[in-house]
């Protein structure tokens, strides 16, 4: 039985061009819909460990996954300019606002007081990985050893190609931010930063910077690569600081 | 005093002389015509270019679900720690054996408790302790240059290339709003259609809040942590000791 909302194609043949597009149209309407539906689905269906996270405090109360946030099992290479990613040629330069600065290479870094701390990272997009075991040196022990002065109240994280990333003192000398070369016991791949990245985990992961060449300690903040280009520059995951 | 004598010439009248009517009913008549021919021509250069733009945007658009631009693996293995004093060519040897590397050996590298090889070819492989990783990736076809070509940072004739590119992208969407006259043109169809598509962008905009929403589920602050300082009625806002960076907000 022919379907009453088509038209007579054999009796009006000059409607059959604009019939087939309307086909068309819907055909691609729906097939779209029902990609984001599927999508969405696949999304929420393996999110079990995003509402246990959600439901899980830190020590200082907050929840464990910040507003918005969401959970991945490994970390996403979220791209960049690389560095060479060859220990062999790293240095590590300390400097800015201190009494004593100095450059460190690969061996050298190794050979500081180490630490190996679980933390948790936030990118900006909306990923979370939870429960890495982070080695490399804190840096509130580079800072001890440059002598930072008292006038310092920013931290300028230098990298590859002339990317920055800045924090507040406070908040990159904290007691999990570092400068790490080691996840889950693994050496980092060069699109997470390899050889060595910064690790400040309570701030939005951008300013964690990858393929770290530089800290430099500053009185007057200088916003970086992406806080110059519309995103926060204080970038507080659980208030959801993500863009100014 | 003599009258003055006629000019011999007539005056030229004070008014222009009128346009070629022809030449404004052409234009009236064929604009469309005109806007159709570039719409067309500048659709058909445009193509190479929408085409590495839409998939590289969606495929970047989803970098938090895969990775766009290389193919990246990674496993462990177990090996006998090597000790400190074995020679490199000698733990390079063990360490391949047991991460099942085969190729060119490009540098061996000791620092700490690490013996890291790098291969031709990109492989890298690090022992540390009583484990391997061996870490390689290759580039994925077409995304990796396309990828590295939509994002602009650090290129410099390519930005000025994506400019023109944008600006035809601009001549594309405006001219096509006037291609077409009557009810599939702006009087009906166009607008409806013009209409639901500005609806996304500023429905997300409004139902999001936009960029500078805050966060709806607000999260108490940190023990211990103090209010930023609020500005005075006089606009001046007191801030903590120079040397008291961590109150700073």
């Amino acid at each position: 039985m022919r379907d009453p909302r088509r038209p007579d194609l054999d009796r009006y043949p000059e409607l059959q061009r604009s019939w087939d597009r309307r086909q068309f149209v819907k055909s691609a309407a729906v097939g779209t819909a029902l990609m984001a539906l599927g999508g969405a689905l696949v999304r929420l269906a393996g999110d079990d460990l995003s509402k246990q996270a959600r439901a899980e405090k830190r020590p200082d109360g907050r929840p464990r996954l910040p507003p918005g946030q969401r959970m991945l099992e490994v970390l996403r290479p979220m791209g960049g300019e690389e560095g060479d990613g060859d220990p062999r040629s790293f240095k590590l330069r300390v400097h800015g606002a201190v009494k004593s600065p100095f450059e460190i290479d690969y061996a050298g870094l190794l050979q500081l007081p180490q630490v190996e701390k679980q933390a948790d990272v936030h990118c900006v997009t909306g990923w979370s990985l939870v429960g890495g075991l982070w080695k490399g040196v804190q840096l509130a022990t580079l800072a001890e050893k440059a002598g930072v002065k008292a006038e310092a109240r920013y931290v300028i994280f230098e990298a590859a190609h002339g990317y920055t990333a800045n924090a507040p003192i406070a908040e990159a000398t904290a007691d999990t931010a570092m400068v790490t070369y080691r996840l889950n016991g693994k050496p980092l791949a060069l699109q997470h930063g390899a050889p060595v990245r910064g690790l400040v985990p309570d701030l939005y992961f951008w300013k964690s910077a990858k393929w770290l060449t530089g800290i430099r300690f500053v009185k007057v903040d200088e916003p970086g690569y992406w806080e110059v280009r519309g995103y926060n520059n204080h970038a507080d995951p659980w208030q959801e600081q993500r863009y100014a | 005093m003599p009258e003055l004598a006629e000019p011999a010439v007539a005056q030229a009248p004070s008014t222009p002389p009128a346009r070629d009517p022809g030449l404004a009913r052409t234009i009236k008549k064929r604009w469309r015509l005109w806007l159709r021919t570039l719409h067309r021509d500048i659709g058909y250069l445009a193509v190479g270019f929408t085409v590495l733009y839409a998939l590289s945007g969606i495929a970047m658009n989803h970098i938090d679900d895969w990775d766009p631009n290389f193919v990246a693996g990674e496993t462990t293995r177990k090996i006998t720690p090597i000790p400190a004093t074995m020679s490199d060519a000698d733990a390079a040897r063990q360490i391949a054996e047991a991460a099942g590397v085969t190729g060119k050996l490009d540098d061996v590298f000791r620092a700490g408790d690490e013996v890291r090889l790098s291969y031709a070819g990109g492989a890298k492989v690090t022992a540390i302790g009583d484990t391997v990783t061996i870490q390689h990736r290759r580039d994925r076809v077409f995304f990796r240059v396309a990828d590295w070509l939509h994002a602009t940072r650090g290129k410099q004739a390519w930005k000025y290339i994506a400019d023109a590119y944008a600006v035809l992208l601009l001549y594309l969407a405006i001219s096509g709003v006037f291609m077409i006259k009557g009810r599939l043109g702006l009087r009906w169809r166009g607008a409806t259609l013009i209409a639901i598509g500005l609806a996304g962008p500023l429905g997300y905009i409004v139902l999001s809040g936009g960029p500078g929403a805050q966060a709806t589920e607000r999260v108490a602050a940190r023990p211990g942590e103090v209010d930023p300082p609020k500005p005075r009625a006089d606009g001046i806002t007191p801030l903590p000791p120079d040397d008291d960076a961590a109150k700073r907000p």
